[in-house]
């Protein structure tokens, strides 16, 4: 670490372990609501569970974005962040709007729209907060004495994001046009701009872990993120098939779609490939496996499971279905949860001094919260698929079907037990390694 | 081997092209949407519905247009399956239609409020989303047995279809709640069959079926048509 404001990220990152594990404590209420427990009903519904869920999990990923652009940036630029007192105030207030976000869920107020649930006072709140970290880190890198690639497209990642939240506030009556816009935002994130964050982060984790060289690097970097636009933008088609909106989306969705897979594959087999080549041997393994298994399962959870309901055909029957939750949670897991782990893993240890997450600990919590989560997909996806043919197919009732099935969420819950084991573990490594230390560079080991 | 700066340019420009392109499609979309939606339809109480629906978060246990979560039944075509009252009874109290099954939010909605919800729905009934929800394509019910032309689905009452295929199942289609009516008629007179309908407590005390809000005729055209779903 070259730069004392680097450590701004640490709060952000604290934040993330907090935000995740409640995430984790509404899913199981969720979990234990489908099978039937559902004592909390009169105090939590599920949809209110279901919008703290969903939140936490946005409010976290994006807090992880923004640690991970003020850890990388300052040394991307070559200098100090412009202000460390604003980078707080910006980190405060966000966290203030998130927990005031979750906190309202619970008395009905929110917007019933699915993952744009936070209300819309709140909303304008978010604006002005993301300008603040888009002021900070812009400064930071123009006033910087280099410009990379990187950082750029990092940059341009989390401009858009923020730019494209606006589209989600468009006012209309119609409910057709209220979905059309809600996926410009979500659709948008998720399968762009996300994913040139995710390139912006994964390409420095390369350079920093595996020794090849920038250029190479930078280069494939532009060519990845150069598929996820071809594909992204228009694939936005594959959620406007069936909500009212003309039948040529079914075929431009259809076809641009089927493509989105291959960003993700060249994301893989660049990771894999750069770490092949790379000469460096770098301490770290931990946060090399983190970043080798971000772009693995990312291909595998968004790619593959996306790409396995993206026709039209398919689609028709699985909209709405379990189907969907089953390619929601690997997807998010792969690409950008893993992600956010990978970068704290890489910067944790070279922030506080220290690294416990060393040893049986680290292949402990990657291998038990992988193994965890391709078994809540595969719970995900026995009843998602049970779900579409008994009712989709053989025309039976909601609810009967959902008893018929009932059976596969125990699955899902002994699944989900054996994921918190392994973040439970992740989240104690954490907390050990304390906080950031006064001194530079502590720990040379780990640059 | 392609160089950094045509690397730039790849994504440059394939951006711009797509960007471009979808920026079209969202104009042509906006301008076609108003027809495919019966835009024209979309009344005060079509709009206040809409509201009550974001207000209340119901898309965080069901699906609307196959959208929200997969907790509670899709809702886009509740209108044609279960018709108004069924519609007002669970939004009056959530217990009515499905005791003792998967609960519902018990809401406290006025008279205006409700009209407005079962409108709205009304109106999605309506709207042409190319097709979904599909029919279900294995579904081999339209068979008729012994009992003749009666249990063929053409006629059985609507609202058969709307209340009572919720909870039990005739030539197994329907709802698992309730025991099956397969040869109903065999077992009970239509006389039975009516009062039961009318107020099934009053004639088995820990009944766990609903007293479902139905009319006269409904009650009439009911019996008579269970009463001849024989063996
Ligand atoms: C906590 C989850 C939850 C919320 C929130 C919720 N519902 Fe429901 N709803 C259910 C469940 C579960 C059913 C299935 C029947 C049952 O078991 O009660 C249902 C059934 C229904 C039905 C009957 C559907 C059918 O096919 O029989 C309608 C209509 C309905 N809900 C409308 C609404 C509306 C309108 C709202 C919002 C104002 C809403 N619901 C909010 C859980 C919910
Ligand atoms: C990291 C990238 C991705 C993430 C985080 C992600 C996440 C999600 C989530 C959470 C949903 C559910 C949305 C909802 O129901 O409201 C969804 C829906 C969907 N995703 Fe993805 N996804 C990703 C990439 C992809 C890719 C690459 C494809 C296609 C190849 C794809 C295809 C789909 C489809 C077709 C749906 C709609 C399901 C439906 O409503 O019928 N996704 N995605
Ligand atoms: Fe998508």
């Amino acid at each position: 670490m070259k730069y004392q404001s680097q450590k701004v990220a640490y709060v952000f990152f604290a934040t993330c372990m907090l935000l995740l594990g409640l995430q984790i404590v509404y899913g199981f209420i969720m979990g234990f609501a489908h099978m039937g427990f559902d004592a909390l009903h009169n105090i939590i519904p599920f949809n209110a569970a279901r919008a703290t869920h969903n939140n936490l999990l946005v409010a976290w990923l994006l807090m992880g974005f923004m640690g991970a652009a003020y850890y990388i940036v300052p040394e991307e630029a070559d200098r100090e962040l412009v202000s460390i007192k604003w980078a707080y105030v910006q980190w405060a207030s966000f966290v203030v709007v998130a927990v005031t976000a979750v906190i309202g869920f619970h008395f009905n107020w929110w917007e019933g729209r699915k993952f744009l649930e936070i209300p819309r006072p709140l909303d304008y709140l978010v604006v002005v907060n993301v300008l603040l970290f888009i002021y900070l880190i812009g400064t930071t890198i123009w006033k910087g004495k280099r410009y990379t690639t990187t950082s750029i497209v990092l940059f341009f990642g989390l401009l858009m994001a923020a730019l494209l939240y606006l589209p989600g506030m468009i006012p209309t009556e119609n409910q057709t046009m209220d979905s059309y816009w809600r996926w410009w935002v979500v659709h948008l994130w998720v399968e762009g701009v996300w994913e040139l964050i995710m390139g912006g982060i994964l390409s420095y984790l390369l350079i920093k872990l595996t020794g090849v060289d920038r250029e190479i690097i930078e280069k494939w970097l532009y060519i990845i993120v150069g598929f996820t636009f071809l594909s992204g933008i228009l694939g936005t088609g594959h959620h406007y098939y069936y909500i009212g909106t003309p039948r040529y989306w079914l075929m431009i969705g259809g076809i641009f779609s089927a493509l989105e897979p291959l960003a993700f594959l060249g994301m893989a087999i660049y990771a894999i490939g750069m770490a092949r080549k790379g000469g460096r041997n770098h301490p770290n393994k931990n946060a090399l496996s983190w970043t080798i298994g971000c772009a693995v399962i990312s291909f595998v959870g968004a790619g593959f499971l996306g790409f396995a309901h993206t026709l039209p055909q398919v689609n028709m029957y699985t909209h709405g279905t379990l189907v969907t939750a089953m390619h929601g949670h690997m997807a998010f897991w792969g690409a950008y949860a893993m992600l956010i782990l990978a970068i704290i893993s890489y910067s944790l240890p070279i922030m506080t001094g220290r690294n416990t997450m060393n040893g049986v600990a680290s292949g402990f919590a990657f291998w038990t919260s992988n193994i965890g989560m391709i078994a809540m997909t595969l719970a995900f996806a026995v009843s998602g698929i049970a779900q579409v043919y008994l009712e989709r197919k053989m025309g039976m009732d909601f609810l009967t079907v959902q008893k018929e099935i009932q059976v596969h969420f125990f699955g899902l819950v002994l699944a989900a037990a054996l994921f918190t084991l392994g973040i439970g573990v992740y989240i104690y490594a954490f907390i050990k390694s304390g906080i950031p230390t006064k001194e530079l560079g502590t720990n040379p080991d780990y640059h | 081997m392609l160089s950094k700066s045509a690397a730039r340019t790849f994504f440059l420009v394939g951006t711009f092209v797509c960007f471009f392109a979808f920026i079209l499609l969202t104009l042509d979309t906006v301008r076609r949407v108003p027809k495919q939606t019966n835009a024209d339809q979309i009344t005060d109480s079509v709009k206040l519905g809409k509201k009550l629906w974001e207000d209340n978060n119901c898309m965080g246990c069901h699906t609307l247009y196959g959208e929200g979560a997969y907790y509670a039944p899709e809702l886009t075509k509740v209108y044609s399956r279960r018709g108004d009252a069924f519609i007002r009874a669970m939004l009056t109290d959530p217990e009515s239609m499905y005791p003792g099954e998967r609960k519902m939010v018990q809401y406290h909605f006025t008279d205006e409020e409700l009209d407005a919800l079962v409108n709205f729905f009304k109106y999605t009934d309506g709207v042409d989303l190319n097709g979904f929800p599909p029919e279900p394509d294995l579904n081999t019910n339209t068979v008729v047995d012994e009992s003749g032309e009666v249990a063929a689905i053409g006629t059985r009452p609507k609202v058969f279809n709307q209340m009572c295929l919720a909870c039990h199942a005739l030539q197994g289609q329907g709802g698992a709640i309730g025991p099956s009516l397969d040869g109903v008629g065999s077992r009970m007179e239509r006389k039975d069959i009516y009062n039961w309908l009318k107020d099934p407590i009053s004639v088995k005390k820990d009944s766990m079926m609903p007293k479902l809000p139905l009319s006269d005729e409904d009650l009439t055209e009911l019996s008579t048509f269970l009463s001849l779903v024989k063996e």
